[in-house]
């Protein structure tokens, strides 16, 4: 029989029964719209957290005291200083591109200018920081720089957001800001201004607070320690091999045992990230292939129960002269309509889920039309499997016994 | 002439058993009958006789248990199920007793199946299907459902249904059993037309003698078996 009247044909077959079709489609739509959300979620954050290392530079890795193994530390002996800084530098010239000490920690402070106030949080950097995070868009002055570094000097780089809330405009290079890095007041003069270029999480935090940045020698002093070294590798060789090489260096200069110090590497945590979103997703996917499953049976069932009311139309069917062939494509091609159904509905459904759940990140949902195509295709494909048996079922009807059946 | 082309069926010692379980029932015993292009025949007998169970396997909607049918020199025996659903398609056409439309489906609609199923393009099929309905005097009722019919119209849609893909047989098992006496009359008017005036081999299971009265020839069962066959003179 023609294709085209047995879509019809489904559909006033899904019409005449809306409630048990929707009920029968439940399974499929639970099933199809947990798929969606978890694929979209996963996508979703795969692209923010892509997203958020792609303003760095290649090669970012921060070297560390591995607090897991250390039950107590020397705080001048085994911390870093500026001389392993040095040390490193020295040894590894042409792979190390940005190497300096790094502040964790609380650094943020409230600044007031005259009546205004904002609160900043103070990034220690060494020079051209803005080259390696291109997040920092200098749009009036300039970055901090070696001299700054060098010296110390009580110099500033503030967000462009901030300049505007405590001074009402955006270029405002020279002027003098006080704060307070870690219990001292000082009077920091700005020299330059930068903006972050929007992207797909602009919003995605809701800050509080704007980061600024000052040499990171002002910001430690020059005996500082810091249990903390952030280093630009080269990008042209392997992150892992370089940070390994740094680790085992200097884990000899300080004459500490293996797993003293680790590393962490943006390539590592973007990996682990995709590992820690793969195994959900495997999980959360068999989730959904269970509530497929359910939904499957579902659909089995009821056309099963289709079938038996509808043995009389199949023998006047039959009668009429329907071949085994025509009254198998008739039923198959209503399960496949009536999961294809439950399939698209619960596709809007995971999509409105999953946005509305990035959205309360601030988060477009990343929405991959082939998600679409094999949706619709995976379900009409779950209604075909489960479809059959009911089908043949049909189709073996005897006519003359179909006919007298009451 | 040639009897090949006149005969279009022919049963030769035909037997039909039902078995359920142990217990059968011989349902057709030895019946013997030909029936000639054109023929206007009439089946009656007791309740329990047979009549159905006839009318089931020279529709080809159940087969033998023993002998030969041969339709139109085709044996019946040597097709599939599904060559017997295209020969219903296209060389029979069905009228019962309980109209068997399809449900929640159009009066249109259900003329149109047959054709469907014959694979004959829609264009065809709607024009067909409009001539029909009026043919059978229900021109205003293409869009009405079965339940929105009374039993004459029901039965009229079911001879258009019948008469979709122009078989030359028309077979109706009691198609007058469940309407009242006009509507009875109006509907064998219409069958009486088709043998007449469109050359249709048509046979009527009936048990009124009154209708058996228009036909050429009455076909007489008890108990399965054939006791009488007996054709009116002008018809001889
Ligand atoms: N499916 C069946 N299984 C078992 N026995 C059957 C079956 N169908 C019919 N019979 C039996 O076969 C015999 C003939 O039945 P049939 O329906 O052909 O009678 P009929 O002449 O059409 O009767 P009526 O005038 O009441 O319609 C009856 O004894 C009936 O009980
Ligand atoms: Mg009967």
């Amino acid at each position: 029989m023609l294709f085209l009247e047995n879509i019809k044909l489904a559909l006033s077959a899904i019409r005449a029964n809306k409630m048990r079709s929707f009920l029968t489609m439940l399974g499929i739509i639970i099933g199809i719209s947990s798929v969606i959300t978890i694929t979209s979620i996963g996508a979703s954050a795969q692209a923010m957290i892509n997203k958020q290392f792609e303003s760095l530079e290649g090669g970012y890795m921060v070297l560390m005291i591995n607090w897991r193994n250390t039950e107590s530390i020397d705080y001048y002996a085994d911390l870093f200083s500026w001389d392993d800084i040095e040390a490193l530098k020295n040894r590894f010239p042409s792979y190390i591109r940005y190497i300096e000490l790094m502040n964790l920690g609380n650094s943020s402070t409230t600044t007031k200018v005259g009546r205004l106030e904002a609160t900043l949080s103070l990034y220690g950097a060494g020079a051209d920081y803005n080259k390696f995070d291109k997040s920092i868009q200098i749009i009036h002055g300039r970055m901090i720089n070696q001299g700054d570094v060098d010296a110390g000097r009580e110099n500033i780089v503030i967000d462009v957001r901030a300049a505007r809330q405590l001074f009402n405009k955006e270029n405002v290079v020279g002027a003098t800001l006080p704060a307070t890095i870690y219990g001292d007041e000082k009077d920091l003069t700005i020299v330059g201004v930068y903006e972050t270029p929007p992207s797909i999480f602009s919003g995605l935090m809701v800050e509080t607070s704007y980061t600024c940045y000052v040499p990171i020698s002002l910001m430690l002093g020059s005996d500082a320690r810091s249990a903390y070294i952030e280093i630009f590798a080269s990008d042209k060789d392997d992150p892992i091999v370089q940070a390994e090489a740094f680790l085992s260096y200097i884990t000899k200069v300080k004459n500490k045992p293996a797993d003293f110090y680790m590393y962490q590497s943006a390539d590592e945590q973007i990996s682990q990230v995709n590992t820690v979103l793969g195994t959900l997703s495997i999980a959360l996917g068999a989730i959904a292939a269970i509530s497929l499953l359910v939904g499957g049976i579902g659909i089995m069932n009821i056309m099963l129960v289709s079938v038996t009311e509808r043995t009389r139309e199949i023998g006047i069917r039959k009668s009429l002269g329907a071949r085994t062939k025509d009254i198998l494509t008739q039923f198959l091609i209503e399960a496949m309509i009536l999961s294809s159904i439950g399939g698209i509905i619960g596709m809007a459904l995971g999509m409105s889920l999953a946005g509305l759940g990035m959205s309360a990140f601030g988060i477009g949902v990343v929405i991959q039309p082939i998600v679409i195509v094999v949706t619709v295709i995976f379900s009409a494909g779950v209604g075909m499997f489960f479809g059959i048996f009911p089908a043949r079922k049909a189709a073996k009807l005897d006519p003359i016994e179909a006919l007298r059946y009451e | 002439m040639n009897p090949e082309t006149t005969e279009i069926i022919k049963l030769q010692n035909l037997d039909k058993t039902y078995r359920n379980g142990n217990i059968s029932v011989a349902a057709l015993k030895k019946v013997n009958i030909t029936i000639n292009y054109g023929e206007f025949v009439a089946i009656m007998g007791a309740s329990g006789s047979g009549k159905s169970t006839l009318m089931n396997i020279l529709g080809c909607l159940d087969r033998p248990t023993g002998g030969d049918y041969f339709l139109e020199g085709i044996d019946i025996k040597e097709k599939t199920d599904d060559q017997l659903s295209f020969i219903r398609n296209q060389k029979i056409g069905f009228v019962f007793q309980s109209f068997n439309l399809i449900p929640r489906t159009s009066a249109f609609k259900n003329v149109e199946l047959p054709m469907i199923y014959g694979k004959i393009p829609a264009r065809d099929r709607k024009d067909r299907a409009v001539a029909l309905l009026e043919s059978v005097g229900l021109g205003d009722r293409y869009e009405h459902m079965p339940n929105e019919l009374s039993g004459g119209q029901k039965q009229r849609v079911a001879i258009a249904r019948a008469l979709a893909n122009e078989p030359t047989i028309i077979l109706a098992d009691e198609p007058t059993g469940n309407l009242d006496s006009v509507s009875s009359i109006e509907i064998l008017e219409i069958f009486t037309k088709l043998n007449r005036d469109n050359g249709n081999t048509v046979i009527i299971v009936t048990h009124e003698p009154d209708i058996a009265k228009c036909t050429d020839r009455t076909i007489t069962f008890k108990d399965g078996i054939v006791v009488e066959d007996a054709r009116r003179e002008e018809a001889v």
